[in-house]
């Protein structure tokens, strides 16, 4: 028994197989609708005011509920960036290129984005972008709606602005 | 036994159980209960010291799901927070030691789960090993079938016995608006529903359902000032058990045994018959004989009540399941069971349970009075 066995097998293979369907829930459900519509909708906290885009039912911050939805710009302020040099499984963008954090104009969050139309050192903090849309008759709901963001060439706004937005 | 901290259930919330709740995503079912028991209690969030959360991230499809629950339990400022991949039965333990340590005074104790969105039945094959019982596809009900072939093997147990467990969860279960399933069903009506997994029917198993749940605990001296009538833990223990099932006899639960003698002996008792009601996480009806077997209950006798909210056949929201069993003592033990009150009671057990064949159990007594003075 001490000694290894000769021919050993020494691995299992298993495959894992779990799908799954995601409720959007109502808040999402809606903000994803609009994005069909060229809209990008936030919820506003009751008690702060402040606006989460995508939309949650209650405000992370303060715990109370978010009970309205308001629509925010598609333009906003590039809050932080990021320059990816690596290729990402499923993506088949040209590297370099500037993955970013934008502040839409009317949010007091910021989402997740990708900075097109721009050499990756010419993006800064505070840079002004904009969402660059799929054509119509080509948008399904989902947050690929939006392409990409691109610099608007607006004077760059002050960090007092949106630092509290990162 | 020392005197420990005399610990309190002072609110319970849960959405009720359903298939599929299309309105929420998975953390968003936890808002509106954590808001509901904190209204109960009359406080708000600052008041409580101590969060903690049971969940599985398999079972929401969300890798690190569980931090977004952080965003909906008002986790600012920033707070103590703990997550355990259990039940939220559990979860109530761990808070209950924090307490006993006497590092919080307050704790908020939710359980969520988004089954409708995954299978379950997959999910859960994974808790066993990979080589031999995860390969060959054993799911919860081929395991929990299993379980019942060796339990009637070796008690003579019938289907008609099965059946008429089955047949009174459900009698019970129609006075619970929180369920799931709320029709009665006769003992021969559930004898011929088809076999899920012989030699258990598809009358015997509870549907998937998904639910969300929030228990409020506090310590003596706060406890009183959040609830008019706080519901006091008087024993708690858990035990488990190896995870190979050919390792153990599946036909008994040894741990939920010495989990319930070490809980009823921390309480001060020692018959669990000396309680007034039981509220177990038997997900079959084998599951609730063999416990009442463990902890030394005659299933057919009148005292204690066993299961009268129905019992998890008529509604198992997977991580709340156990959890609900304690919001269930709670709601009994201080008057607020509705029609499914069982009259003057003052003593409760909750049980909760993890894995395959009842492999991992927690036992809880609870009661209107404080344990220890």
């Amino acid at each position: 028994m001490n000694e290894p066995p000769k021919e050993p097998i020494k691995y299992v293979d298993a495959k894992v197989y779990l799908p799954y369907n995601y409720v959007a829930g109502d808040y999402k459900a809606r903000y994803l609708r609009a994005l069909k519509d060229k809209k990008i909708l936030g919820s506003k906290c009751s008690k702060t005011g402040k606006v989460f885009v995508p939309p949650l039912i209650s405000s992370p911050e303060s715990f109370a509920p978010c009970n309205e939805l308001v629509e925010v710009a598609h333009r906003g302020v590039m809050t932080t960036f990021c320059i990816v040099n690596i290729p990402v499984i499923g993506r088949t963008l040209e590297i370099p290129y500037v993955a970013a954090s934008v502040a839409l104009d009317g949010a007091d969050i910021s989402i997740f984005a990708l900075l097109q139309e721009c050499k990756p050192e010419d993006a800064r903090m505070g840079m002004r972008v904009e969402a660059v849309w799929k054509p119509d008759g080509e948008r399904r709901g989902e947050w690929e709606d939006i392409m990409y963001f691109r610099p608007t060439g607006e004077p760059d706004a002050p960090a007092a602005s949106y630092i509290h937005r990162l | 036994m020392t005197t420990l901290r005399n610990v309190a259930v002072v609110g319970f919330a849960q959405l009720p159980i359903v298939a599929r709740n299309e309105h929420r995503m998975a953390t968003e079912m936890l808002y509106p209960v954590i808001c509901q028991a904190l209204g109960e209690c009359g406080v708000e969030r600052d008041s409580i010291d101590f969060q903690i959360a049971g969940s599985t991230d398999y079972m929401d499809g969300r890798p690190f799901g569980f931090v977004s629950a952080l965003d909906v339990m008002g986790s600012w400022p920033a707070r103590q927070d703990l997550h355990l991949e259990m039940d939220g039965a559990f979860c109530a333990y761990y808070a209950w030691v924090r307490m006993q340590a006497g590092d919080c005074d307050t704790a908020l104790v939710v359980a969520h789960g988004k089954t409708s969105e995954g299978e379950p039945d997959r999910v859960l094959n994974l808790q066993l090993d990979p080589y031999y019982q995860a390969a060959i596809g054993l799911d919860p009900t081929s395991t929990a079938a299993l379980q019942a072939s060796a339990y009637m093997t070796r008690t003579g147990a019938a289907d008609r016995d099965l059946a008429a467990v089955a047949a009174r969860n459900c009698a019970a279960g129609m006075r619970n608006p929180d369920n799931q399933v709320r029709t009665a069903a006769a003992a021969d009506e559930l004898m011929k529903t088809p076999w899920k997994v012989a030699p258990l029917r598809t009358g015997y198993l509870p549907p998937v359902g998904e639910s969300a749940t929030c228990l409020i605990l506090a310590a003596e001296g706060k406890a009183e000032k959040l609830c008019d009538r706080p519901v006091w833990m008087h024993g708690v223990d858990h035990r488990t058990e190896m995870q190979a099932l050919g390792a153990r006899d599946i036909s008994r639960s040894a741990s939920a045994q010495l989990a319930a003698q070490k809980a009823l002996a921390m309480a001060g008792m020692k018959d669990a018959a000396a309680t007034d009601l039981v509220e177990l996480s038997a997900a079959t009806p084998v599951e609730e004989l063999i416990l009442c077997e463990a902890l030394g209950l005659n299933a057919k006798a009148s005292q204690p009540v066993i299961n009268p909210s129905g019992g998890p056949l008529c509604g198992h929201p997977i991580m709340s399941t156990g959890l609900i069993r304690m919001g269930e003592a709670f709601r009994q033990l201080s008057g607020c069971a509705g029609t499914r009150a069982v009259p003057g009671a003052r003593r409760a057990i909750a049980h909760g349970t993890q894995g395959h064949c009842l492999q991992h159990n927690i036992v809880w007594v609870l009661g209107t009075e404080r344990r220890w003075t």
